[in-house]
């Protein structure tokens, strides 16, 4: 039916859920504040030791979130937990990153039978369940990548997808623009055409698909350390902490699982509300792609 | 004359939109008599398929709608939801542009007619011999159709189809909106047959279009839209014989049987309507007063042209 | 996500008649294609991995006996190239050897695959069901009434559903609704105490079935929800309102099954999803699944229990998009008769 005005945009429904200024603005406030207080956690709480005396204390005004069951103080477990949650996540992003970038500039500038075969690949292992794969890859190369780099690969190498995908999309809008033609008849290789035209193009979109990642990847990690199969204790990440509070949960002591989730939660929802105000503004057109 | 079936007074309709407001139309003054004709022409853009919305109270949400629309005696404003279903139910009738898409493409077509027509008020076991009944008015097999899908039937039919609906139930007013849009020329004949017979049925039809020569052949009263205003409403007869205001002088002068020239310029954005005459920018006739307020409706052989050019004239041609 | 989707969605043209048995056929054949390709992924992992293909396959760590060491060598092929043993790995897979796995000595692994299926499947189907019912029910509501508070409660609960992690939502109903109400227990399949046993205890399959379907729901509500309101907007619901037709009816009637039809699609492609939320709900809940023997494969190395688990997955996922496609196929008339 043909109405004058455009109907309401697609993605108008998406502005409906988080994206209205002020929920970006929370959003902003409480992942600038989550990533300083994660940064910070050695000035803003010091590690305390084992206290006996105060095993499993519910949360208070000394400790907001709980002892656990040595005593230690769980805020100051959760913010030094956050932090290798963060490092990993973004360590895990940057190897998706890595490796979807390059699969997405090699399908999008070769094209032909390489593109095809590429996608075929990528079209292939997003439809498999990628935890699966993830566990298998923690498995097998912990012992000689150590656990965080194996979780950063294993969390990388399961969600390169969406980023060559992407990659590969605006690459193949590009190479219809005037520019390249220009560039090519001026003499350009291939490779000098990528780096200098191609790749400062992809700035925004690669971005905002790391932004909207990054809520995956901390699952991912959390998830398998939650399992023991991530990071071990000495190291441990939001995922191990709420591991360890389920035991401590049997008599009764809640608050070792359950902050550390809702820091996790936060920060989902912060990175995630932002990567779509973000996305739906400056890069409507993936939209199908990345999706919290 | 008949009191009207329905009637609209200065009726505008603004559409809130990230780019701005969109004026789709303003000021249109409309009355539809039982067992007339009134053909609504329009470019694209000139707000006609709003106006189809708008007398079905199917507008999105984002508008804001000034004026009057009554049916009968009946003023709609103070109708609610619901009586504004009833009334779409049981007084108002409405053939869709595009037909094909109409029609649910994942159900039958006879239990889909069935449930249409038991939703204008048709008991239940009357319902398919009257959808039955209507098939077989517009030259259909009612069983043929009873059992096909959507995609089974040709354009052509399916637009019968969604004709034959209008008869079910006896509406008071039958909206068309693009008939016959699409279609061949033998077809656009037989539509225009079709919908000449709900007119003598005792409907009153509001045929909106862009097609000239359906216009032509319908007859009755024709408004002329452009840019959400109306120009010129007169009897089609006289209209196409003795057009009146500048912008139907030119579109009827830019039909391929006239010489086929076209009009210079285009039509101002809806965001950004001019104050004054609309047409102004691209008439031939422009004078000073038509940039400095919207013209009225001047009257003119029982209808009226929206031109200076005619103020003040009472009969013949300006 | 990606869907594998055959067709083009609702609105657009299907390319040749779809019989149920041209469907099954094309989805059977891409069956060993995936598996081939998943099998040789994993193989090629296992191969760069610094675990020794053979003796992972073997199960077997420690000293064994020449003779042992020569079966192996039979069955397995150690000496000859890498791709050589990845042949003759296939080839034993396809007479059903999985391997044996460490966990208990040298078990075969299909057959512990088979007895822990079970547990697993009534959870994942269960949880399906749920998300199904709870994202239809909620999505339409929220669509018919939209920008309503039940709009916005729905929105926001989905929305936060989809970020928290699956496991901390289970272990908070875990302490919710059975340890501090003691309304549910707290773990296992069976109430142990029980005298008639009995295989699964349905009040024990509540919360983690919950738990599984609660973050996939917030998912599904959503997107039926979007889709509601695309259809709403479609031409055909435009003129059902526009014939006077009771806006229930114009819901359920013709709006909703039009929206159905993408999502069906989902569902078996969405199988996947829960595939991997098991793994998490299983272990929280002491649930004697495949999702918990994958975390005890994992913890114990079991590499060919692993390996088997992920083929199994692979299957899962090839028989979910071809019950979407059948599914599809009955939904749209048009995808029956290969309409243009």
């Amino acid at each position: 039916m043909t109405t004058l005005a455009p109907a309401p945009p697609r993605f108008a429904r998406l502005r409906e859920v988080a994206t209205r200024p002020t929920s970006v603005l929370i959003a902003g406030g409480v992942l600038a504040a989550l990533v300083l207080a994660a940064l910070g956690a050695d000035l803003l709480r010091p590690a305390d030791g084992i206290a006996l005396d105060r095993v499993l204390a519910p949360p208070s005004l000394e400790h907001p979130f709980g002892t656990d069951e040595t005593g230690r103080d769980v805020l100051a477990l959760s913010l030094r937990a956050m932090r290798v949650s963060f490092a990993i996540s973004l360590l895990a992003a940057s190897v998706a990153l890595l490796i979807g970038v390059t699969i997405g500039v090699l399908a999008g500038t070769l094209g032909g039978w390489v593109d095809g075969l590429l996608m075929r690949i990528v079209d292939f292992f997003g439809s498999q369940n990628h935890f699966l794969f993830a566990i298998l890859l923690v498995v097998l190369f912990r012992p000689v990548l150590g656990a965080a780099a194996a979780v950063c690969l294993s969390v990388g190498l399961s969600h390169w997808l969406v980023l060559a995908r992407i990659v590969r999309g605006e690459l193949l809008s590009l190479r219809e623009r005037p520019f390249v033609a220009a560039a090519v008849g001026g003499g350009a290789s291939r490779a000098r055409l990528v780096v200098r035209h191609f790749l400062p193009h992809l700035g925004p979109s690669v971005a905002v698909a790391m932004v909207l990642l990054l809520p995956h990847a901390i699952f991912h990690e959390s998830a398998l350390s939650f399992l023991g199969l991530g990071l071990p204790p000495h190291q441990a990440s939001l995922g191990n902490l709420i591991a360890a509070g389920q035991r401590s949960m049997l008599a009764g002591a809640w608050w070792i699982s359950v902050f550390p989730g809702l820091l996790i939660l936060a920060a989902c929802v912060a990175f995630g509300t932002l990567g779509e105000y973000w996305r739906d503004r400056h890069q409507p057109r993936w939209r199908g792609e990345l999706e919290l | 004359m008949n009191p009207p079936a329905f009637s609209v007074r200065d009726l505008g309709v603004t559409f809130a939109t990230r780019r701005g407001p969109v004026t789709a139309l303003s000021g249109i003054d409309l009355d539809l008599h039982p067992g007339t004709v009134h053909v609504v022409i329009g470019e694209s853009g000139s707000g006609k398929s709003v106006l189809a919305h708008a007398l079905l109270d199917l507008l999105p949400r984002n508008v804001t709608l000034r004026g009057s629309r009554h049916l009968g005696a009946e003023d709609l404003a103070a109708a609610d939801a619901r009586r504004w279903r009833e009334v779409r139910a049981r007084h108002l009738a409405f053939i869709p542009q595009s037909p094909m898409s109409a029609l649910n493409p994942v159900r039958r077509v006879g239990p889909l007619l069935v449930e249409l027509a038991r939703a204008r008020g048709v008991a239940r076991s009357a319902a398919w011999p009257a959808v039955a009944a209507a098939l077989r008015s517009v030259d259909l097999d009612p069983e043929r159709i009873r059992s096909s899908y959507p995609h089974h039937l040709s354009g052509g039919m399916a637009q019968r189809v969604v004709t034959s609906l209008a008869l079910v139930g006896s509406p008071q007013v039958v909206i068309a909106d693009e008939p016959t849009s699409g279609l061949d020329a033998d077809l656009i004949d037989r539509t225009a047959g079709h919908l000449a017979n709900l007119a003598e049925r005792g409907a009153a039809l509001l045929v909106i279009t862009h097609d000239l020569t359906l216009a032509q052949r319908l007859g009755g009263t024709t408004s002329v839209l452009y840019a959400s205003q109306l120009l010129e409403r007169r009897h089609t007869g006289a209209l196409f014989d003795s057009p009146a205001h500048p912008y139907v002088v030119a579109l009827l002068d830019a039909r391929p049987e006239r010489g086929g020239r076209p009009i210079p310029g285009m039509p101002p954005e809806l965001t950004a309507l001019p104050g004054h005459c609309v047409f102004a920018a691209r008439c031939t006739r422009v004078r000073a007063e038509c940039r400095r307020e919207v013209p009225a409706l001047h009257p003119l052989d029982d209808g009226g042209v929206r031109c200076v050019l005619h103020a003040g004239v009472q009969q013949g041609v300006g | 996500m990606t869907a594998t989707v055959e067709h083009a969605p609702a609105t657009g043209r299907p390319r040749r008649p779809a019989s149920a048995a041209r469907i099954i056929a094309r989805r059977m054949l891409t069956l060993p294609l995936v598996l081939f390709a998943v099998a040789a992924l994993t193989f090629g992992l296992i191969a760069i991995s610094p675990y020794d293909a053979n003796s992972a396959y073997t199960g077997i760590t420690g000293s064994i006996s020449a003779q042992t060491r020569e079966q192996i060598n039979v069955a397995w092929g150690p000496d000859g190239s890498t791709l050589e043993q990845f042949g003759s790995w296939l080839g034993n897979i396809a007479h059903g050897d999985l391997g044996n796995f460490r966990l208990l000595a040298g078990q075969p692994v299909a057959g512990e695959i088979a007895e822990r299926a079970l547990p697993s499947l009534v959870l994942v189907l269960t949880a399906l069901v749920l998300v199904l019912v709870g994202g239809l029910v909620f999505g339409v509501l929220a669509a018919a009434f939209r920008d309503s508070p039940l709009d916005w409660a729905v929105r926001t609960f989905s929305y936060y559903g989809t970020a928290a992690p699956s496991f901390w939502v289970g272990l908070l109903l875990l302490y919710v609704f059975s340890l501090q109400l003691g309304w549910l227990p707290s773990g296992g399949s069976v109430d142990v105490r029980a005298a008639d046993g009995g295989f699964i205890d349905p009040v024990h399959l509540i919360l983690p079935a919950v738990t599984l379907a609660i973050t996939q729901q917030a998912w599904f509500t959503l997107y039926v929800r979007d889709t509601m309101l695309e259809v709403l907007r479609d031409d055909h619901v435009r003129f059902a309102e526009a014939s006077g037709v009771r806006r229930v009816a114009v819901l359920t009637r013709h709006a909703l099954p039009n929206a159905l039809i993408p999502f069906i699609t989902l569902t078996g492609t969405h199988l996947s999803e829960l595939i991997g939320g098991a793994v998490l709900a299983e272990t929280v809940f002491g649930w004697p699944g495949i999702g918990r023997l994958t975390v005890e494969a994992a913890l114990a190395v079991d590499i060919p229990l692993l390996v088997a688990i992920t083929l199994a997955g692979s299957v899962l996922v090839v028989l979910g998009n071809l019950v979407a496609d059948l599914l599809y196929r009955v939904a749209d008339p048009r995808i029956r008769e290969g309409a243009t």
